[in-house]
């Protein structure tokens, strides 16, 4: 056990970890964040996805140690008070969850293609791009359409 | 019996306004009902706020490993704890024996349907059947991998999954059965010693006398043997429970996910022994159910027990390999069908043969039972012969899993249908114009018994068809042939049941600032109750939505309440909540009356509020309420009639021939959902219950080996699930033919998508090969099933190919 520190939605929080402590379940079990979730144990699923120095990654997949010093961005992080993000908005507006149990790393995954691809997003980009997260709920058709409107590509039907 | 078009409705069945004193309703007075609003749940999932069933945590709680076992059938000998017990951390590793000294008992499932109208499920000689007792840990032998066989309790998840691995069983290994036709072989091992032939439920239904006098008489008959594979629900949050026990009060609580927590409350309490007062289950936000998490499962048991032994709080949360190994299965269904056509395409007769897999014991008969009762479709045939079987194999136990036993036999019937359109010649969409059920045949009793309310199915397909495009089908495959693809389309028409258990209460309380509560027993998990029953009650009592609170989940809260499965919830729970306002509304006419001094039919109501007609003297809901003496009523309403949702649903594939990759390129549905409360929501279900067909027919298999009795599909990397690059958009709309059985005219719309999609996809398949020589495939269709059939035709000479 030792002692780690992470930036986690801009604040420095500390939790004991041993060496095989996974990113998720520093957050989760460490810090109380659970809003990122825990899906399978073999890297499929995303839902466990979050921001780590900018990129999206898995955190089921990472070791907490690996993420001293780093900055990370979870699906708490994302509203500025009451206002949600506009891909928190477009999720809801577009029913593009159901249970919600995917939603957290669908939205985390959705924000880092959105940063990379800006206005040239087109639904199969998008559908490439989130082939790692699974949903069970939505048929992924209006997922599709949320990550779409809040890239400011409007909906395609 | 015989189908009979125009059939009376029984005793009970039509909804009778006056019997339950709500009235007609309205539908103009609709103003939230009917609006795709967007969802009251979405705020707090969406910003991490969500409470699932791992999110709990209590401060010194223990965690819980399960031992399981590798063999899928083996006596259980002499269980050494020692190496485990001496491990850091770990506090109590438990057997079956220690439960039975404990004085536990096994889950009353109760599997088989009991509702008036479900298709009646008995033993080989006519009695209740045997179902095997599910004890939470078995003592004689384990009966498929995966059975736990012991519990591990320490102060860590790694340390309990450490010591589990050192629990060490003295097994004995026996021969197992896996596939249900040969576990009703003479020779195959038998799971029970109360049931020898491992079939544990066999009946007849139907016509046999008229149905083989149909089939002699008949100018074609089409064959078929089946079969619908196993698959598992894969809800995307595994399941979870964390008990918690107050010495003080002998009180337990479980915080765990479920399809209903009342019955949890129920069925677990009576396996500790305990009174159901001492029990409180909370079943909070819940990462997806359709069918998986209705029944008990042994493990919310074994934590309840730990922590109570132990005194501290245990929990345990399924990794996703102990998902795919002992999540409650699905479908599993052996049919052979056929059906006798006279000269002119005429359906006359229909002959099924089903055996059901329930797995090692039987928690649900309820696909069997589903699924027998609509063997014949959306199609007027006039007598069938039909006989079902349950047979226990050396498996997961099998439950009902999204469109509970319709997608099978709709797959079957309409594999039977296209059969009968090459065999006969005729264009496959006129046959099943000629065969279709008339709007005005309805209520219409088929030839196995069920009595269809209402619809207008050949108006479905003409709708789904121009949805579809399908008159530019033809420059579609001529399309994707320039550019070295293969179409594809398959059409299938549906018609399903819903039933569910018949008991649901509604409490409805209006607080002093005129906000409402609504107590209710179903229990969503995604499909958007806080939201759709508010928009109910809101319009019921004339209110904005945004004033409704509905409270599920807490079983301190909620006393009765059946649960959501089946496309139960809205139907139920809007025609108690429809009745309880309706009651709410004469409370407070009559106290409105006294505050104003007035006769109570001198009161007009609108938009919460009385006013005593001509003048502006008025009082509102909240007004009569007080704190100490709260505006409030309650509500229990049992209903059995069941209701048919129907609809038809069009695929397309392009198939590459070369790498035999299959992609779908459209799919269009309509789906009769009777009056649909939140189209956004209903939309949404209809485009996740087609995902989860197309993913069976497709991808999914819950693969065993029937050599060793492994499971072979253990992780989300050997299982395949519909993924956001192989899914297309989706064309949906719905259609509202009101049911004449309850107040809102409500049918279903949470597994319509689902129920016609095994049926879509595979008839797609094989229009785009049959001009190859391909005349049958099995699901899942993956590439290498493609290119075995492509490489079987090829091999097979033309002139011996079957028909
Ligand atoms: S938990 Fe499934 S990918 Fe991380
Ligand atoms: S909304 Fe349930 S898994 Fe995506």
């Amino acid at each position: 056990m030792r002692q780690l520190a992470i930036t986690v939605n801009g604040e420095v929080r500390t939790a004991d970890v041993e060496d095989r402590t996974l990113l998720v379940e520093f957050l989760r079990e460490g810090l109380g964040l659970t809003g990122t979730h825990v899906g399978c144990d073999t890297t499929q699923c995303g839902a466990c996805t979050v921001i780590m120095d900018g990129q999206a990654v898995k955190s089921c997949t990472v070791l907490a140690v690996m993420a001293e010093g780093a900055e990370v961005r979870t699906i708490e992080g994302l509203a500025d008070g009451d206002r949600l993000h506009p891909l928190q908005d477009a999720f809801s507006r577009h029913h593009a969850l159901q249970c919600g149990f995917c939603t957290p790393g669908m939205i985390m995954a959705s924000l880092d293609v959105i940063e990379r691809h800006g206005a040239d997003l087109d639904a199969q980009t998008v559908r490439h791009e989130l082939e790692g997260n699974l949903c069970r709920c939505t048929g992924y058709h209006n997922i599709v359409k949320a990550v779409l409107d809040a890239a400011g590509r409007g909906s395609p039907r | 019996m015989t189908a009979q078009r125009q059939a009376p409705l029984p005793d009970g069945w039509a909804y009778d306004a006056s019997t339950v004193d709500a009235g007609v309703l309205n539908a103009e007075l609709f103003s939230e009902i009917g609006k795709p609003l967007r969802r009251r749940e979405d705020h707090r999932l969406v910003t991490g706020k969500g409470r699932f069933s791992d999110d709990f945590s209590i401060e010194g709680q223990l965690f819980a490993a399960m031992v399981r076992s590798p063999y899928a059938h083996a006596r259980i000998g002499a269980i050494d704890k020692a190496e485990a017990e001496a491990l850091p951390g770990v506090v109590a590793v438990l057997t079956g024996q220690d439960a039975l000294d404990d004085g536990l008992t096994a889950i009353n499932h109760s599997p088989v349907p009991s509702t008036r109208f479900d298709v009646r499920l008995t033993a080989p000689d006519g009695s209740p059947p045997f179902i095997g007792p599910h004890l939470l840990l078995p003592v004689d032998k384990a009966r498929h991998v995966g059975e736990a066989v012991a519990i591990v309790v320490a102060e860590s998840r790694a340390a309990a999954l450490d010591a589990a691995e050192m629990v060490d069983v003295a097994w004995e290994e026996l021969p197992h059965v896996i596939d249900s036709l040969d576990a009703i072989k003479e020779d195959a091992p038998t799971l029970w010693d109360e049931v020898p032939g491992n079939t544990f439920v066999d009946c007849e239904h139907g016509n046999p006398e008229a149905t083989k006098a149909a089939f002699e008489e008949a100018a074609t008959v089409v064959r078929a043997k089946l079969h619908i594979n196993r698959v598992t629900a894969v809800t995307m949050e595994p399941r979870a429970a964390l008990a918690d026990y107050d010495a003080e009060t002998g009180r337990s609580t479980l915080y765990a996910g479920s399809g209903g927590a009342v019955r949890q409350k129920r069925e677990l309490s009576a396996v500790l022994g305990i009174p159901q007062d001492d029990l409180r289950v909370l079943s909070y936000d819940v990462g997806g159910n359709f069918g998986a998490r209705n029944r008990v499962y042994v493990e919310f048991g074994l934590v309840l027990w730990a922590s109570r032994r132990l005194q501290r709080p245990v929990k345990y949360t399924a990794s996703r390999s102990e998902a795919f190994l002992t999540d409650y299965q699905g479908r599993d269904l052996h049919t052979e069908v056929a059906l006798a056509l006279d000269a002119d395409g005429k359906f006359l007769a229909m002959t099924a043969d089903n055996v059901s897999n329930v797995g090692a014991r039987c928690v649900s008969l309820s696909p069997l039972s589903k699924g027998a009762g609509l063997i014949t479709g959306s199609y007027h045939i006039p007598v069938a012969h039909l006989r079902t079987r349950a047979v226990f194999t050396n498996t997961m136990c099998t439950q009902a899993y999204r469109s509970s036993g319709r997608p099978e036999v709709t797959y079957a019937i309409e594999r039977l249908v296209d059969l009968a359109a090459i065999e006969t010649g005729i264009d496959p969409i006129e046959l099943r114009r000629r065969n279709l059920l008339a709007p005005q045949d309805l209520p219409y009793r088929n030839a196995v018994g069920s009595l269809y309310d209402s619809g207008e199915y050949e108006a479905n397909m003409d709708r789904a068809m121009a949805l579809f495009e399908w008159d530019d089908v033809g420059r579609r495959r001529a399309d994707a042939k320039a550019r070295g693809k293969i179409l594809g389309v398959g059409l299938a028409n549906y018609v399903e049941s819903s039933i569910g258990t018949p008991k649901e209460r509604a409490e409805i309380t209006v607080a002093p600032d005129g906000a409402v509560e609504v107590v209710i027993g179903t229990q969503p998990s995604g499909q958007g109750h806080e939201t759709s029953f508010g928009q109910v009650v809101a319009d019921m009592l004339q209110i904005p939505a945004a004033d409704v609170t509905i409270v599920l989940g807490d079983t301190d809260r909620v006393s009765v309440g059946g649960g959501s499965h089946s496309g139960r919830s809205m139907r139920h729970a809007g025609t108690v909540m429809v009745m309880a306002s309706a009651d709410l509304l004469r409370v407070a006419r009559d106290l409105a009356a006294e505050r104003l001094d007035l006769a109570p039919d001198a009161l007009d109501y609108a938009d919460g509020t009385f006013t005593a007609r001509g003048t502006n003297r008025s009082v509102t809901l909240a007004d009569l309420s007080s704190e100490q003496n709260p505006l409030s009523v309650a509500r229990t309403n049992e209903m059995h009639a069941p209701v048919f949702p129907n609809g038809t649903a069009i695929c397309e594939v392009e198939i590459d021939p070369v790498t035999c990759q299959i992609a779908i390129t459209r799919y269009a549905s309509v789906d009769d959902v009777g009056r649909c409360i939140n189209p956004l929501i209903v939309h949404g279900q209809s485009h996740g219950g087609i995902a989860q067909g197309v993913g069976q027919a497709m991808w999914e298999d819950c693969a065993i080996d029937p050599e060793s009795g492994q499971p072979l599909a253990g992780s989300l990397m050997d299982y395949g699930l519909p993924r956001i690059d192989t899914m297309p958009f989706f064309d949906v709309e719905i259609s509202e033919v009101l049911s004449p059985t309850n107040p809102l005219g409500i049918k279903a719309g949470g597994e319509g998508g689902t129920t016609p999609a095994l049926a879509t996809v595979t008839l797609a398949v094989l229009d785009a090969l049959r001009p190859l020589g391909v005349t049958d495939i099995a699901m899942p269709i993956t590439p290498q099933r493609i290119w075995q059939a492509l490489d079987t035709a090829a091999a097979t000479p033309k002139e011996k190919a079957p028909a």
